[in-house]
């Protein structure tokens, strides 16, 4: 930059208290206020407020500030905040320097306010000394490929695919099963409406398939995934139908290997060449290359075997949707008596039982007929730690999986419907019928005698085998606190837990997108509340159970707007990146090539030939799209010959002398 | 006058109208937004600090209403209500009514001068009336546009204002007009009310001087409150004592109101833990008929409000009366202990539910039986209406808390563009799939 | 931002001022005696903290009002700088004037 005066403006920001009630900002101010080229130095209550924006654009106009710092709350909340800020009133937006007074300072010294105001202080002047250095920067502008990548074909990728589609984008959807419709698929009816959920998930199929923005892998797995937000490379593995449309009649037929049906959750079998449920989509069948095993098949009076021929195939993407659904929890053996008692069955299992026994007048389970049956809420959510048990990785589920209590008395009406004299206790620790048209379920158990049980998470019921020659075959232990404590022992024919949601497992998908994962495994996003679809990485957006429990209406909701997003992100067709990256001075490059060797990110550095006075040389590049501005190369190259552009080395000692500096000095300076 | 056209007006200026009004500018569209306070921000931005993180509101809303007033795809109309939403085969035509607010708002600075110099002081809906304003003002200090507005009601008419303001900004002469704006898509964010107060006489609510509704209580907690403290409106006295009455306005046949307002739990959870912290010598007690913490990092912030020492009790509030001194004395049957009791509290808030604010008719819409906007395609595309084009957000479509307001936004702007686009006329190129 | 122009009349500010007030006599009159009995409890409560820092029920005692209505106009007279606290006497904060400056 030619010889422009340096002009900085200081602004100490209030935060609404939370800096203000620990930090004495008007003093950090007025320390700040004489030090070298400072023009300026104001606080404010709430910098980010339109007023206190407009207070910065406004020193930048009227008073030539030309060089920005700002003492708030996290970067991460409003460095985008301010830099668009700065660039409204006309200013280069890297030309600004944000400081954390709040979560660095305030917040964790919250008792030590005299310490606290002299960190501040340090912190600040640091600021000040960097801003001296900086210089204005560009954004990296990428072209982005239009098109999103959707993974998984439940209700949640679904959604997100056909919005994303009817936003003019093209999508990719993948799923690695054979069949769409997720979880939803397995559901009869849904509340509030009662409506049938394969109906509803065949109109969402029908309008997805129909889309010519779409196109649809099933049976396919991500294997890899490379690239950067706008241009995603992902790797992916497709395997072989098996069957075609035509054939499938004749081949399921000939099929004689039978495996559990993860369909009902292991309570039927299906073949190993199947349709997942009658009307799935894509209509033909598919082999479970995972049982298959080379089973001959006798068709047409020949043997046939079938191969998989898996392919491999690139996408490009500029955003990718992780729509990956949930699993139910599956209690662990003798927990609440399951899979030992043949009378314990969760609450899935239970849904699917009733739809493959419709036709049945009498309720019969294990031989006998069903009177009274025990619901027990919260199976493997609400665990408290030091009184449950933790599960395999060392970690309790303290989390509600929020849809169980209004399923649960969904099904306690399905149940008074099809069997009337039917007697049911639930047992639960609260009622959460939260959403709309919730509560009548509430309402209706009441009405229709479901007797309500309530239990105390640190005593959960206890359910064993009853004694031979008991009316009943199993006996439900529980505390009631609606009856100062009793215990009960209740006997019952069937005992349906009410299980929670756990995330699936897909550890080699986290890996390879560098996403987080919360406490509860859940996916994490960035914000829950300023940004509630979106996870740290850039371009990776979250849609549905994947990201915490949720019911179809919310995962819906939730799909859009990760719709919305995406299109937001590649509508214009190009994606801008922050220009914290490596650069090469190249005169100061001798090719020694440590940088190379130090750095981790895949395609962001290499040693590549120049012709230099008639000499073949060997200099480092950087490609700037693949670089995340981690450093590394910075603290081993021998000739300080790059540096990562707006986090310099000279911007660091500098930093570093100002937070060394004696605070007598800093006062004295001013 | 000309209509204005735009492709989607958003109505209503609280967080879900601002985050679908942001999310369809972002995408290129012309977007209009109709709020009919004179500041945008909503119920949101009289919040302390929100649930479950505690970030402070004011930090969270402010960029949001910032970013509205800036974007050069959004024009904001504050301090307009709509008038009529009629079809004209395209899309809507929408009569909009802008109200005076006696000063030009192209040449107010927001310097406050004239607020300062007027002699009337009114009570303060934005702090529950518990606070003050003049009869004109800025209403509120993060007022989005930083305009001032004249209650004429309560104006003497002293000329006083107009004097003083260097800019010559107060126009007495201005008069409600009604503008046009034609729009292809229209998204409904108009929020919700609290229920009243006062509507279960056995609380005592608007009698009771110590019996407050919990917005008071967030005005109290938020650094530009009325008091500068947590202190009781009967006296002025910082309270020891405090109590949450749950469902005391939902889940209530007698009042009408039988749906869970679904937030309540939650912001009485967060504001005893606020409380704890501005008060540490506080004894805050909870009573309860169920805790639905249900969302992500609720049941943390339960259980951690639980180890804070709040007080958690299952008992359905039967009435509430004061003792000589003003203090709000509780009846409420333990229902783990099977007996009734009497317990007086310093103060005591009511956590009241969510009603709509709208009445949807002027859109042509019809409310459910819970009053709230009906939604036919609840588990197809939560965010339709009975009417194609117009699509609901936020707590207008039923009460829920901050972070679904922000995803029914962005759900609503979804359905809204792919709408708009399909009326334009937006070709849809044949796909191929984009090999590496 | 574009806003609709607002209409104006052509007349003198004060045959404006003269027919506005005229329009709304209502309003104006019930605001005239509003700002006659805020004034009146302004300098009520500004004679009893004349000496020293008080707290609402002290206030609300001496000048004959319900301590609600002494506290709202205390925290409205604290919003716009005429009192301070100063304070705390056991659980109520004092109050004071504020310093002329």
């Amino acid at each position: 930059m030619p010889d422009e005066k340096l002009k900085i403006g200081v602004y100490t920001c209030y935060c609404g208290g939370n800096i203000s009630h620990t930090v004495k900002c008007e003093q950090v101010a007025k320390l700040m206020e004489g030090q070298p080229d400072v023009v300026i130095s104001r606080t404010n209550m709430s910098l980010c407020s339109d007023a206190g924006q407009s207070q910065i654009e406004q020193d930048i106009k009227e008073l030539g500030v030309n060089r920005v710092v700002i003492g708030a709350c996290a970067p991460s909340l409003h460095e985008q905040t301010f830099r668009g800020t700065v660039m409204r009133a006309g200013l280069n937006p890297y030309l600004y320097h944000h400081i954390g007074l709040r979560e660095q300072d305030s917040w964790v010294h919250a008792c030590d306010c005299e310490g606290a105001t002299c960190k501040a202080v340090r912190l600040m002047a640091a600021g000040v000394a960097k801003a001296r250095l900086l210089q204005p920067l560009e954004s990296i502008q990428l072209r982005a490929e239009k098109q999103a990548l959707v993974i998984g074909g439940g209700v949640a990728g679904l959604r997100a695919a056909l919005d994303i589609a009817r936003q003019d984008l093209r999508v990719v959807l993948v799923e690695k099963s054979p069949f769409l419709g997720g979880r939803m698929a397995q559901l009869e009816t849904v509340f509030p409406t009662g409506e049938d959920a394969r109906e509803l998930l065949h109109r969402l199929i029908e309008q997805v398939v129909a889309h010519p923005n779409i196109t649809i892998f099933t049976q396919t797995e991500i294997t890899g995934v490379s690239g950067y937000v706008g241009n995603y490379g992902v790797q992916l593995l497709q395997h072989s139908r098996g069957v075609s449309d035509e054939d499938s009649e004749k081949m399921i037929e000939a099929c004689q290997r039978l495996v559990p049906d993860e369909f009902n959750y292991g309570l039927s079998e299906r073949k190993v060449i199947y349709r997942a449920y009658p009307g799935c989509y894509p209509p033909s069948a598919a082999v479970d290359w995972e049982y298959y095993f080379d089973h001959p098949l006798q068709v047409n009076g020949k043997q046939v075997v079938l191969k998989d021929e898996p392919k491999t195939f690139d996408v490009n993407a500029g955003a990718i949707v992780v729509a990956t659904g949930f699993d139910p929890y599956e209690p662990r053996h003798g927990e609440y008596g399951y899979a030992e008692i043949p009378e314990v069955v969760t609450l899935p299992q239970l849904i699917r039982r009733l739809a493959l026994k419709k036709d049945d007048e009498i309720f019969q389970w294990n031989g006998h007929p069903v009177r009274d049956v025990a619901l027990i809420h919260c199976v493997g959510s609400r665990e408290v730690e030091g009184v449950d048990e933790p599960h395999e990785d060392g970690q309790v589920n303290n989390y509600c999986s929020r849809v169980c209590c209004t399923a649960a008395l969904h099904m306690t009406e399905e149940l008074h419907q099809r069997f009337p004299g039917l007697n049911i206790y639930d047992l639960y620790q609260d009622i959460r019928t939260y959403g709309r048209g919730h509560e009548e379920y509430y309402r209706h158990a009441m009405e229709n005698c479901v007797r309500f049980v309530r239990y105390h998470g640190a005593e959960r019921p206890e359910v064993t085998t009853a004694p031979d020659g008991d009316s009943h075959p199993v006996l439900v232990r529980v505390k009631d606190s609606l009856t100062y404590n009793e215990e009960l022992e209740i006997p019952v024919d069937l005992v349906v837990l009410a299980v929670g949601m756990m995330p699936r497992d897909i550890d080699n998908l986290v890996k390879m997108l560098k996403v987080s994962r919360g406490n509860d495994r859940f996916l994490l996003e960035v914000h829950p509340k300023l940004r509630p679809v979106e996870t740290a990485v850039n371009g990776v957006v979250l849609a549905g159970t994947a990201q915490g429990p949720m019911n179809i209406q919310e995962s819906l909701s939730a799909a859009s707007a990760a719709a919305a997003k995406v299109v937001s992100l590649l509508g214009q067709g190009k994606v801008e990146l922050q220009p914290f990256v490596a650069a090469v001075d190249a005169e100061k490059c001798d090719g020694t090539g440590a940088c190379v060797e130090a750095c981790v990110y895949e395609g962001a550095i290499a040693l590549e030939t120049f012709e230099e006075n008639g000499r073949q040389v060997k200099r480092a590049v950087v490609t700037p799209a693949n670089c995340s501005g981690c450093g590394a190369c910075v603290s081993v190259c021998p000739n300080r010959a790059i540096d990562v552009q707006g986090w310099t080395l000279a911007q660091y000692e500098a930093m570093v002398d100002a937070i060394a500096m004696d605070i007598v000095d800093l006062v004295e300076a001013a | 006058m000309n209509n204005l056209h735009v492709d989607a007006l958003v109505i209503g200026g609280g967080i879900a109208g601002m985050q679908a009004a942001l999310d369809l500018g972002d995408q290129g569209f012309q977007v209009a937004l109709v709020e009919r306070e004179p500041s945008i921000g909503g119920k949101m931005i009289t919040l302390s600090k929100v649930f479950p993180t505690l970030d402070c509101c004011s930090c969270i809303t402010t960029p949001k209403m910032s970013a509205v007033a800036h974007h050069p795809n959004i024009k904001l109309f504050t301090y307009c209500e709509v008038q009529s939403v009629d079809e004209n085969g395209a899309g809507f035509d929408v009569a909009i009514l802008k109200k005076p607010r006696y000063v030009d708002e192209n040449k107010c600075t927001g310097c406050r001068q004239c607020e300062y110099e007027c002699p009337i002081t009114v009570p303060s809906p934005f702090d529950r009336n518990l606070g003050s304003y003049r009869a004109i003002r800025v209403p509120f200090s993060t007022a989005v546009p930083q305009t001032a507005v004249l209650d004429i009601d309560n104006c003497l008419l002293c000329g006083k204002c107009e004097k003083i303001c260097p800019v010559e900004a107060v126009d007495f002469t201005q008069q409600p007009e009604i503008f046009g704006i034609d729009t292809t898509a229209i998204v409904l964010a108009t929020g919700f009310e609290m229920t009243d107060l006062g509507a279960k006489k056995e609380y005592g609510g608007g009698e009771l001087p110590n019996v407050i509704d919990p917005l008071m209580m967030e005005r109290f907690l938020a650094p530009t409150g009325p008091y500068g403290r947590v202190l009781r409106p009967g006296d002025g006295m910082e309270p020891t004592t405090i109590a949450y009455v749950q469902c005391a306005g939902s889940r209530d046949q007698t009042q009408g109101i039988e749906y869970c307002s679904r937030v309540c739990c939650m912001y009485a959870i967060k504001q005893a833990m606020l409380i704890s912290g501005a008060l540490p010598l506080a004894e805050i007690t909870i009573y309860y008929m169920d805790i639905r913490t249900f969302g992500k990092g609720y049941e943390q912030f339960y259980q951690n409000a639980q180890a804070m020492g709040v007080e958690f009790v299952r008992g359905k509030v039967a009435s509430i009366r004061e003792d000589e001194n003003h203090n709000p004395v509780l009846r409420v049957e333990l229902t783990e202990e099977g007996r009734l009791i009497e317990r007086t509290h310093d103060l005591v808030v009511l956590s009241l539910g969510m009603i709509p604010t709208a009445s949807p008719q002027v859109f042509g819409l019809l409310p459910s039986s819970d009053g709230f906007i009906s939604l036919p395609a609840l588990n197809a595309s939560p965010c339709a209406t009975e009417r194609p084009g117009i699509f609901v957000t936020g707590t207008a479509s039923g009460p829920m808390d901050i972070v679904d307001s922000i995803i029914t936004a962005g759900a609503a702007a979804s359905d809204a563009s792919a709408y708009i686009r399909s009326k334009i006329g937006m070709r849809v190129e044949q796909s191929e799939v984009a090999y590496a | 931002m574009t806003t609709p122009t607002t209409q104006t009349k052509n007349i003198s500010r004060g045959e404006m001022l003269k027919h506005l007030r005229e329009q709304h006599t209502e309003t104006v009159a019930r605001t005239q005696a509003l700002l006659k009995e805020q004034k009146r409890v302004q300098q009520e409560i500004c004679k009893v903290l004349r000496d020293n820092p008080k707290t609402v029920p002290e206030i609300a005692e001496a000048v004959g009002m319900p301590a609600h209505e002494v506290l709202w106009y205390v925290a409205s007279f604290k919003k716009y700088g005429l009192i301070v606290e100063n304070g705390m006497c056991s659980d109520y904060p004092l109050y004071q004037k504020a310093q002329e400056k």
